[in-house]
């Protein structure tokens, strides 16, 4: 199966540069060049990951991520040329699974990012998980609570799991940056640090008095004890 | 403590103009009161004697007159007689007198040819030792003039000043006798004890108040000095809002126009400066960022084409690899540039962490090794025995490292490149030594900085961007560390990173030796 990849990049060039890569390298790829008619295109193209300019004529990268975020959990990998740490965490809050850096050291890098995200979900041994209030059905890909589906993007799905599948563990930032998101190197412990938030706010009684996700400070996190 | 106390005190003195004033305002009016006051003092006394004597003189010579008329009038002669009249005459004179009472003596004249016969009345109190025996032979040398001595005369522990007055009388038959009058002066000395003391008062009082006066004199003139002091010292500091209050026509008033038109110009144009040096940074800033697009649609054009160089032939492939290789020194270049703007819009905050100096090094070295062997050189890293464990931005000192161990590997003429890592108690570092080129003085002054180039038409392996120096000397400032140089041409260079081990530590000296001409670079 072809995999379709989205890219929303402004500067026509680069973005024509990345289509040709992308299909060079055997994906589909389609190029928006503006904020505004992303979204549309989303719909249209329906891909399996979505590349995101930060800085974009009509709608901002981050107001088209929060919009994507609200009907689908298509990964999305936030491009800025902005290295100020406010546009890296607020793409990350806007729903972003990852976020590379303009000048991309080079497409290798981009595509193995692009291949983390779209690689399939690991095996688990077991089909159903249980985390206090929450089912992780793992073959369903969906997490219940009280019955009720909890929506969940991919990657929050991922990181929930892989913390429920171990939960004596405390698992460091890195350690949850290779295993969730692939990184190997280089990392950025933002990332973890704001997708926890983000899947607290979505399956804790009070995010700030989280019971499910767990932070052991100094270390990381780990699955709460019920 | 007492030395501390007296230092304490001279240090105000010296410290504050006021102090020092009113001090040296009462110390010359003590003087000038003492001086004033002694004088008064002493006339007065001289003065309040003098007419004490001149009525005791007067006194006396009314009563000597008068006794020897009464002896001289008398028509006995016989002993019993003369006795009666003695003690008579004599005693009585005790009493007659103005003010006050005295004592009186009737004593033989020494040296006679008569024989003594008739008894010396003398005055109870009084004692013939009381009588100077300096007086006596003066008495006894003159004849019709008074003569007179001040003396103290002690009573019941009590001692009086007095005066003794002492003239010559001729008794009939008898012979010549001294009459002795002793007057008791205590209250004229008790006048002169009570002015003087109604004086030091008054003195003292006209001391506090030259004090108060002297105090609130300076006060005014050096209250909006201190002020003006205070403002400018503030200023000196940077803050640059400070003003004086502007009242009335004087000197005050123009000295705080003179500083507030100051400050007001140097507010000026120091917002000017920083304005034109934020939009410098700014200017550098946004350059960098607008050249990253096009920079990365290049570069992924050119990795287009490398997927692709079975399809191209050798020329092209060449031009290829040239432009794989240069775009590579542009990005190296602009992420540079793009470090250098963020220090100098002060956007870097170092992530300081516990590390080991030493592991980085020997890392930084082990990652140079290719570097290393294509130019022949051999790398040798020395640690310390003691770990060179330290709190510092490892990801920023890695980079220092490989900047400077990779300049040592470019210009150590294939000689072997010594690294050498050191611990002491408050700091470590790194020294880094080449037995290559060597720069001369005036180019290790100038190799901090930006663009510089030792050698201009030098073939450039590493193709280094101009900034790696100034950046890591821009790292070493952010740990407060040293980044030093020593050079001689033809003989070698040594860099050497000194770092205290815990973030805000003071050292002053490096673990290592860096060589004999030290060119220390600590610009803030």
């Amino acid at each position: 199966m072809i995999q379709k990849v989205l890219v929303v990049e402004d500067e026509l060039l680069l973005n024509q540069q990345l289509t040709d890569l992308l299909e060079n390298a055997g994906y589909e790829a389609v190029g928006v060049t503006d904020g505004n008619s992303a979204f549309a295109a989303f719909q249209d193209f329906n891909p399996d990951l979505i590349l995101l300019d930060v800085m974009l004529p009509g709608k901002t990268g981050i107001e088209v991520c929060r919009e994507i975020r609200a009907v689908s959990g298509v990964p999305i990998i936030m491009l800025t040329a902005k290295t100020e740490d406010e546009h890296v965490v607020e793409g990350l809050e806007a729903g972003a699974d990852d976020y590379i850096l303009k000048p991309m050291p080079s497409f290798k890098v981009l595509q193995a990012r692009i291949e983390a995200r779209l690689r399939p979900m690991r095996q688990s041994e077991v089909s159903e998980l249980i985390l206090g209030p929450l089912v992780i059905d793992v073959l369903g890909h969906e997490v219940r609570r009280d019955g009720v589906r909890v929506p969940l993007t991919p990657l929050e799905f991922n990181l929930l799991q892989t913390l429920a599948e171990s939960p004596k563990q405390v698992f460091k930032r890195e350690d949850l940056l290779k295993k969730v998101w692939g990184y190997h190197y280089d990392a950025d412990t933002r990332l973890v640090n704001v997708h926890v938030q983000r899947l607290r706010s979505k399956i804790e009684d009070d995010p700030d008095n989280p019971k499910i996700v767990v932070t052991e400070r100094g270390v990381g996190y780990k699955a709460g004890q019920f | 403590m007492f030395t501390k106390f007296v230092a304490g005190i001279f240090d105000v003195f010296r410290r504050s103009i006021q102090v020092r004033y009113v001090t040296i305002t009462v110390a010359l009016s003590v003087a000038a009161l003492v001086a004033v006051g002694g004088f008064l003092s002493i006339s007065i006394g001289n003065g309040l004697f003098q007419t004490r004597v001149d009525q005791i003189l007067q006194e006396s010579k009314l009563a000597t007159s008068e006794v020897q008329k009464t002896f001289s009038a008398t028509g006995n002669t016989d002993v019993v007689s003369l006795q009666t009249l003695v003690n008579e005459v004599i005693p009585n004179l005790e009493q007659n007198i103005a003010n006050g009472s005295r004592k009186v003596a009737l004593l033989r004249s020494p040296n006679q040819a008569t024989n003594q016969f008739l008894q010396s009345p003398i005055s109870g109190e009084l004692e013939i030792s009381d009588i100077p025996v300096t007086l006596r032979v003066k008495v006894a040398e003159t004849s019709n003039r008074l003569v007179y001595r001040s003396i103290t005369i002690i009573s019941q522990g009590v001692s009086h000043p007095s005066i003794v007055v002492g003239s010559k009388v001729v008794i009939p038959v008898a012979g010549d006798y001294e009459l002795y009058l002793v007057y008791d002066i205590s209250d004229s000395q008790a006048t002169l004890d009570f002015m003087q003391s109604t004086l030091a008062l008054g003195g003292l009082a006209m001391i506090l108040l030259l004090g108060i006066v002297a105090y609130y004199v300076t006060r005014r003139i050096v209250a909006p000095v201190e002020r003006a002091a205070m403002a400018a010292e503030l200023l000196a500091q940077g803050a640059l809002d400070q003003r004086l209050p502007e009242r009335g026509e004087d000197v005050v008033a123009t000295l705080a126009r003179s500083f507030n038109r100051m400050a007001q110009s140097l507010e000026t144009q120091i917002g000017e400066l920083s304005k034109l040096s934020k939009m410098q940074q700014r200017f550098v800033s946004d350059v960098s960022h607008e050249l990253r697009t096009p920079l990365t649609t290049i570069k992924l054009a050119t990795e287009m084409l490398e997927s692709k160089t079975d399809e191209l032939d050798e020329k092209a492939q060449r031009s290829l690899n040239t432009l794989v290789s240069q775009v590579a020194r542009f990005e190296s270049l602009l992420s540079d540039l793009l470090e250098i703007s963020r220090y100098d819009a002060g956007a870097v905050v170092a992530e300081i962490e516990p590390n080991n100096l030493g592991d980085v090094a020997q890392m930084v070295a082990t990652g140079l090794e290719p570097l290393a062997e294509t130019l022949g050189c051999e790398l040798i890293v020395k640690l310390p025995s003691k770990t060179a464990d330290a709190d510092f931005d490892r990801r920023r000192i890695e980079r220092v490292l490989r900047n400077l161990i990779s300049n040592a590997i470019e210009h150590g003429a294939g000689k072997p490149v010594e690294i050498q890592v050191g611990v002491s108690k408050s700091a470590v570092a790194v020294s880094i030594k080449d037995f290559g080129t060597g720069m001369s003085r005036s180019q290790m002054d100038r190799v901090f900085d930006r663009f510089w180039r030792g050698d201009p038409a030098r073939k450039r392996t590493t193709g280094g961007t101009g900034l790696g120096l100034a950046i890591s000397l821009e790292d070493t400032h952010l740990h407060h560390g040293w980044l030093q140089v020593t050079s001689k041409p033809n003989q070698g260079t040594t860099f050497r990173l000194t770092l205290p081990r815990r973030e805000g530590g003071i050292f002053t000296e490096s673990p290592l030796p860096l060589g004999e001409t030290l060119s220390q670079r600590s610009r803030i």
